[in-house]
């Protein structure tokens, strides 16, 4: 098939130019052997393990070595990964290669880890086991909401609001109650977050949750995502006398009471 | 309106707003289907922004350089924004973007940031320009949305397939209007050759093709991986290195990051997302698909080696109703850069960035006699995304849009990777019956940032 021009008629709509369009190039840089990515990502699982175990590793196949496992790695890979969360550089790509292996063990590694971390790496571990959401870690998340360091306290609460549940909810609704800024605004997003895990399987907890977060006193961006759920809701009890309440079928699934029915 | 569309919205808010009116019904029908409708469109009545509608629409900027600037200056061009001010890790992007807003309002009053986390704090500002460099997309719009701002930012939006779904979660919980550089919904030809493709005037649909002939071919020059050599660090408040680096995973210090950017490196890149952010975009524009995603992906070229390596390649996708989503990096009619080509049982049509359109003949008559010319569209695309501030309505590249796309993109880009057939389900937001595939999803972020999202399943 030939080269098609441009105005040509086309009876085809298939592209008949055989030529491809030549890709963009970038000159190739030298790249130095003990820095070179690709030896290192060609190897299997077991290379990998061993090379972290290796004391002789450099950072850099450390480095590799975690990123390949965050793919290919068992549970077997998952110790000497948890070995690195205290690095001050590999403990990103410790958790990299952790963060997405379904193995259970990786939630456990995450909370032995948690107490033995501080600053930054601690918050690193956090924030994995929110993205986990590792309900089991909920008892240490909450006594980390009052931490001296805010960021870490930060950190928390956030992780709570990720894992979700009722659990996690009444350990925010307490914080929301003590805490300041900036510890606050973090908490109540987590509550937002805790609130619409929570609505899909508890409605009525759900919209209170929602009605709090729906105070004057909320950060104005949280209150208005909470007052947009609300209004889908329906009008509040204490408007219910002024307007019809639903009926039929639509007022026999409502269990919750929040119309005031 | 179907069930079965497993799209953002059914796992974020679409489900929380389903639970909120599961028993108000019939009451409240028609304020909750208008909210609580798959796909875009679900912005509530609630007025996020601090603006009054006659006053101007306050703007920062996050950071501004190349394309940034070219973004800002057809921002300051409207009238209704009135621009404040700048964040930026460079201190020469800062003075850059402060000289600039300066010089056209005439003052000396464009506060500048080192911390994006400043701008977002000030309670005047209703929206943010944003075009840092990719890594950065996904979690910048969450705290924008977060902050309650409204936003255009820069393509790509997101990282990863979790960091796509974290994005639009965060962008309608707080009901923000979001609008993603893919400026190519406002441009005429891309918008006829959609327009053809929705109206049936190609018959049946069988086909949609997305040119993303960059992104694999940069990503693969330098491996998958690798550390230039280590220098010392700048002088922070020159420089940050460290925020620079952001969500992405550590490597020491060298300075041709900052001056070659992003480059070839992996961490820094978003895949084929570097033009399937436009073209995959406009193709499930056309196919009427912007609330899901391909549920196929099989990976055709002969180069694909695991580590990105690959050059001449087609990644065919298959959406649940049967069209095919077909992502290609050769054999187009040389139309310009991110060119489309959708196919129907009784006619196709080609574009490209050159603005003409190619048709097959029983279309000829349709298209227009003034065609042909090349142009940006940025400009339109800014104003229609402040024209949605003041209306509370998703522009055309919303972030359900927006996610959906990279959704597709990134699962593409992992087939690929992967060099094998992946099936996909967009309801529950995973690969069916493939680990591997469905620990790439994600990129953890380097500590300290999080991204505040319920996570997907593992």
């Amino acid at each position: 098939m030939a080269q098609q021009t441009t105005g040509t008629t086309q009876t085809s709509p298939q592209p008949a130019a055989p030529k491809p369009a030549p890709p963009k190039r970038i000159p190739l840089p030298t790249i130095p052997p003990e820095l070179d990515a690709l030896p290192i990502w060609t190897l299997g699982a077991p290379a990998l393990v061993a090379m972290l175990k290796d004391p002789k590793s450099s950072l850099f196949q450390k480095a590799i070595a975690c990123k390949k496992l965050s793919i290919s790695g068992g549970k077997d890979a998952i110790p000497p990964m948890a070995a690195l969360l205290s690095h001050p550089q590999l403990s990103c790509y410790a958790r990299f290669g952790m963060e997405p292996n379904p193995d259970p063990s990786v939630d456990d590694a995450f909370r032995a880890a948690l107490p033995k971390l501080s600053g930054k790496l601690q918050i690193g571990v956090i924030n994995s086991i929110g993205v986990r959401r590792d309900a089991k870690a909920v008892g240490a998340l909450a006594k980390l909401i009052d931490h001296s360091d805010t960021d870490i306290a930060q950190s928390a609460a956030a992780s709570l609001g990720m894992i979700g549940g009722h659990e996690a909810a009444r350990v925010l609704q307490a914080a929301l109650g003590r805490t300041q800024a900036p510890v606050f605004p973090v908490a109540a997003r987590a509550m937002l977050l805790c609130a619409e895990d929570v609505i899909v399987k508890d409605r009525a907890h759900g919209l209170a949750l929602y009605r709090e977060l729906s105070a004057e006193t909320m950060p104005k961006p949280v209150r208005l995502a909470a007052l947009r759920i609300l209004n889908a809701a329906g009008p509040a009890p204490e408007y219910t006398n002024r307007w019809p309440a639903p009926t039929g079928e639509a007022a026999k699934q409502d269990k919750s009471g929040f119309l005031g029915r | 309106m179907s069930e079965k569309h497993g799209d953002v919205t059914r796992r974020g808010f679409g489900k929380t707003l389903a639970a909120a009116t599961a028993a108000v019904a019939p009451a409240a029908t028609v304020a909750s289907a208008q909210i609580a409708s798959p796909g875009p469109g679900q912005f509530g009545p609630v007025v996020v922004g601090n603006y009054r509608p006659v006053d101007q629409i306050v703007m920062g900027g996050i950071g501004i350089r190349s394309r940034g600037m070219a973004d800002l200056r057809m921002l300051l061009g409207d009238d209704r924004v009135k621009f404040v001010g700048i964040a930026d890790v460079r201190e020469d992007a800062r003075e850059a973007v402060k000289s600039t807003v300066d010089g056209y309002y005439k003052n000396n009053d464009c506060k500048m940031y080192r911390d994006a986390a400043e701008i977002l704090a000030r309670p005047d500002i209703d929206a943010l320009l944003i075009a840092t460099s990719d890594r950065w997309h996904g979690l910048m719009a969450m705290w924008a949305a977060q902050s309650g701002k409204d936003m255009y930012i820069e393509k790509p939006g997101a990282m990863s397939i979790n960091e796509s779904y974290a994005m639009a979660d965060n962008v309608n919980r707080y009901g923000i209007v979001y609008q993603s550089g893919a400026q190519r919904k406002n441009q005429y030809a891309f918008e006829f050759a959609v327009g053809l493709a929705r109206s049936g005037k190609l018959g049946r649909l069988t086909a949609v093709h997305a040119d993303t002939a960059i992104g694999l071919g940069t990503v693969d020059e330098g491996g998958h991986s690798w550390w230039p050599e280590e220098k010392p660090e700048p002088d922070p408040l020159v420089f940050d290195w460290d925020k620079w680096l952001g969500p992405c995973l550590w490597r020491p210090y060298n300075s041709n990051y900052k001056d070659r950017g992003r480059g070839q490196f992996w961490d820094f890149h978003a895949g084929l997302l570097e033009w399937a952010s436009h073209t995959v975009a406009m193709a499930q524009w056309a196919a009427d698909m912007e609330h899901t995603q391909p549920v196929e992906y099989i990976p055709e070229g002969p180069n694909f080696r695991g580590d990105g390596l690959i050059e001449r390649y087609t990644i065919r996708c298959r959406y649940a109703n049967g069209i095919q989503l077909i992502l290609r990096n050769h054999s187009w009619r040389l139309l310009g850069s991110c060119s489309n080509l959708f196919e129907g049982t009784e006619g196709w049509v080609e574009v490209g960035d050159s603005g003409r359109i190619e048709v097959s003949d029983n279309l000829k008559s349709l298209v227009p006699k003034k065609t042909g010319r090349a142009y940006d569209p940025t400009a339109e695309h800014l104003r229609e995304f402040v024209s949605c501030i003041r209306s509370r309505t998703p522009p055309r590249a919303n972030a359900v849009a927006t996610c959906n796309t990279h959704v597709a993109s990134h699962a593409a880009w992992i087939a690929a990777q992967l060099n094998r057939r992946l099936e996909w389900d967009p309801e529950k937001r995973m690969f069916i019956n493939d680990e591997e595939a469905n620990r790439m999803r994600s990129r953890a972020y380097r500590e300290p940032w999080r991204a505040e999202a319920l996570a997907t399943s593992m």
